[in-house]
């Protein structure tokens, strides 16, 4: 299906100017953006952005949620995404777990955690990723094996951002051996309590010196029967199901755009035309991407399921994102210095070595393209 | 919410009609000939020519965003015919005029033109269609500014030419021309002219880019390589994506540039310039990719491919290219300066 675009409503459009004018009177003068969805962890920001109810806005007004749309929670995000503003706290918790208990969850644990994520006090990281569970997911080792009351569990997960600093993960773990049949099978969601003292959390130092990603060990962790998320043995549905639905969203081509704002502030004064042409391609491509990324989101509130435009525009606006970062370097002209005088110096570096995350995290490149080539043939065949 | 049901019923209006109608062998006889009068009568009988013109001037009235459904369906069909130039370049630049539109085909070009003593001197570049159109439309500088003026073909000197679809693209030498009709050309007509050719281009674009995507996984999922369809290769699937990819691209930018123009308005400078650049640059993507993946088989004249692909390497130069829009929107945003940046850009489309 190939989309037609679809306009902000006043009411849309009134939320945003309230997120700009919130925004500006919030991040202090000279505030160093984050790189999208890898601003810093503040939590004290994500607790005065949930007094103001922007914090897991789509989890319904009963949870303590606003109740509110895909498209309004699509403006929020898209505004902090710009801005470059500390949302690691909350991100995961409001993206990924709160829908998943929305689905997933029963009704005691939505009673529990929606209210607490959605006034910014419980912060999430994912449990998916494994040393020989990257792209292969249904290969996670992490075992949950009966025990009174609950389960124990034991394995190792990597990749686990601000495991060190957030609350609770849905670790995804193998509760019955893997069989001859479906390699599937057998996998379950298990919330695990990161401060629980069987649970070892370890920096994984990244080559941008950043120490925000961790190697978890679960030393025989236990977990009580009211913590699995969903039915035990339906993880790989769940986890599926949780990654088709966010792909596409705003973080996918705004990671760039604290950068792209400096260059012009740098560069970008009296730009002679090759340095315009630069500023114009990456301002017709954002344009462009960001109306698709708007135009799945009123789409999922229509009540479709546009799974594979969804893996499309991941794949689109990543790719670009990694392009800006080459073209404005090219542009600009020059070596990266880390310790230069501009803005534009400091993003630059910090982007040259974020970049190659940009295609890994949330599926990479190879998987999307081949999730969506299969979707692209089988109406073919 | 949007104005989405309405143009999709647009296109596949269009695309009904056109489906038996352009077939290879009227694309073969339309690029010896130069015309299709078996495309052309039907899309204008059903006054699909002229969307985008106001009545009130002798067009089937509509708005941009329906005009361009128009041309994304006529883009799809590879339509050999100057439905672009009829209704949403001289049709429009005529109306803007408060000139009544002439009947059958009409083109228009750029170049630099006069009116000197009631005639007409200089030359128009890489006309659309010029000596099957029934009038050419002109905007020439007069003694008291700018006119839009209505020419005869047969009255002028055309050499010809074509772009590498085979369509008629011809140098028009208008040298002691007499108008039949002139009148005053609003203001801006000319940036207008070049805003809704590179408009009406990427629209063609976006449709022949989505027809392309068809072609290409029919055409891997069929031929059987190593004992399977080749597009469960995945270096083969890799292109079928960049190719729904671009498609993507192409038709969102060019959609929401034309849907922003209004119900008659004229598309923004801004919009018009994003979606030439990404329509343009997806071109020549598209075509890439899809030649990749089809083979040999794809460059052969009996190919459905080539038509589009050869359309896709003409359409996005024309009116101007990727660079050329990109250098004018980098301007534009460079000049509102940074913290006007993302605003300008997240504005999106309005109804």
């Amino acid at each position: 299906m190939i989309f037609d675009p679809t306009p902000l409503s006043a009411d849309e459009e009134k939320l945003r100017d309230q997120v700009r004018a919130f925004l500006a009177e919030t991040l202090p003068a000279g505030f160093r953006p984050g790189l999208g969805l890898g601003g810093r962890h503040d939590p004290e920001f994500t607790r005065t952005l949930a007094r103001r109810g922007w914090v897991g806005m789509s989890i319904p007004t009963e949870y303590g949620g606003a109740g509110a749309s895909t498209v309004r929670r699509f403006v929020v995000i898209e505004e902090l995404l710009a801005a470059g503003a500390p949302i690691a706290a909350h991100w995961i918790a409001e993206r990924q777990s709160a829908p998943a208990f929305l689905r997933f969850g029963t009704e005691e644990q939505r009673r529990w955690f929606l209210p607490r994520i959605a006034a910014g006090e419980c912060w999430f990281s994912l449990g998916m990723s494994e040393p020989d569970a990257g792209s292969d997911l249904a290969s996670v080792r992490t075992t949950a094996t009966r025990v009174e009351g609950g389960w124990r569990v034991a394995g190792t997960k990597v990749w686990t951002t601000n495991a060190h600093l957030n609350h609770f993960a849905a670790m995804l773990c193998r509760t019955t051996p893997q069989g001859e049949g479906d390699r599937h099978a057998g996998l379950s969601q298990l919330i695990v309590d990161l401060s629980d003292e069987d649970v070892h959390v370890s920096p994984i130092p990244l080559i941008d010196g950043e120490e925000h990603v961790n190697e978890v060990v679960l030393d025989g962790v236990f977990v009580p029967d009211e913590r699995v998320l969903g039915e035990v043995g339906q993880g790989w549905a769940q986890v599926t199901a949780e990654l088709a639905h966010e792909r596409s969203g705003p973080d996918r081509y705004l990671s760039i755009l604290g950068l792209y704002r400096a260059f012009l502030d740098a560069h970008g004064r009296h730009p002679d035309d090759v340095r315009a042409a630069a500023i114009g391609r990456i301002g017709a491509q954002l344009w462009t991407i960001r109306q698709l990324s708007l135009a799945v989101a009123r789409s999922l509130d229509e009540g479709e399921a546009p799974a594979v435009e969804a893996s499309l525009v991941k794949d689109v606006g990543t790719t670009f994102e990694q392009q800006v970062v080459e073209m404005l370097r090219d542009a600009a002209g020059g070596e990266i210095d880390p310790g230069g005088p501009t803005m534009f110096d400091v993003l630059l570096a910090e982007c040259v070595l974020n970049a190659p995350t940009w295609t890994l995290r949330g599926g990479t490149t190879e998987v999307l393209r081949g999730i969506a080539a299969k979707a692209l043939t089988r109406g073919a065949r | 919410m949007s104005a989405g049901s309405d143009l999709r019923e647009v296109r596949d209006t269009v695309a009904d009609l056109l489906a038996d109608r352009v077939t290879p062998e009227v694309l073969e006889a339309a690029e010896r000939d130069g015309w299709a009068a078996g495309v052309w009568e039907p899309l204008h009988a059903g006054g699909f020519t002229t969307v985008g013109v106001p009545e009130s001037a002798g067009g089937a009235g509509g708005s941009v965003a329906e005009a361009c459904a128009v041309l994304e369906a006529a883009g799809a069909a590879a339509a050999p015919v100057p439905v672009a130039e009829t209704g949403l370049l001289a049709g429009c630049l005529l109306a803007s005029a408060g000139l009544d539109l002439p009947d059958g085909p009409l083109t228009t070009g750029v170049g630099d033109v006069a009116l000197r003593d009631g005639s007409l001197t200089g030359r128009l570049a890489r006309v659309a269609w010029a000596s099957a159109a029934a009038r050419i439309v002109v905007l020439a500088d007069g003694p008291d500014g700018t006119v839009v003026a209505v020419v005869d073909p047969a009255a002028a000197r055309i050499s010809p030419g074509h772009n590498l679809a085979g369509e008629p693209r011809e140098s028009v030498d208008l040298g002691g021309v007499v108008p039949e009709t002139t009148a005053p050309a609003p203001p801006g007509a000319r940036d207008d002219l070049a805003r809704r050719g590179a408009l009406a281009r990427a629209a063609q674009i976006a449709g022949a880019a989505r027809r392309v995507l068809e072609i290409t996984v029919t055409y891997t999922g069929e031929r059987v390589q190593f004992g399977r369809p080749v597009s469960r290769f995945p270096a083969v699937a890799d292109h079928l994506v960049r190719v729904a990819e671009q498609a993507e691209m192409a038709a969102m930018a060019s959609r929401s540039a034309a849907v922003g123009a209004g119900p008659d308005g004229e598309p923004a400078e801004l919009d018009v310039a994003a979606a030439a650049s990404v329509a343009s640059e997806a071109a020549g993507l598209v075509a890439a990719a899809a030649h990749q993946a089809t083979g040999a088989m794809g460059v052969t004249r009996e190919f459905a491919l080539g038509v589009l692909t050869r359309r896709l390497w003409s359409w996005r130069d024309e009116w101007g290219g990727e660079r050329a829009w990109s250098t004018r929107l980098g301007h534009t945003l460079a000049a509102g300066g940074p913290d006007a940046l993302w605003p300008t850009i997240s504005r999106g489309v309005r109804v």
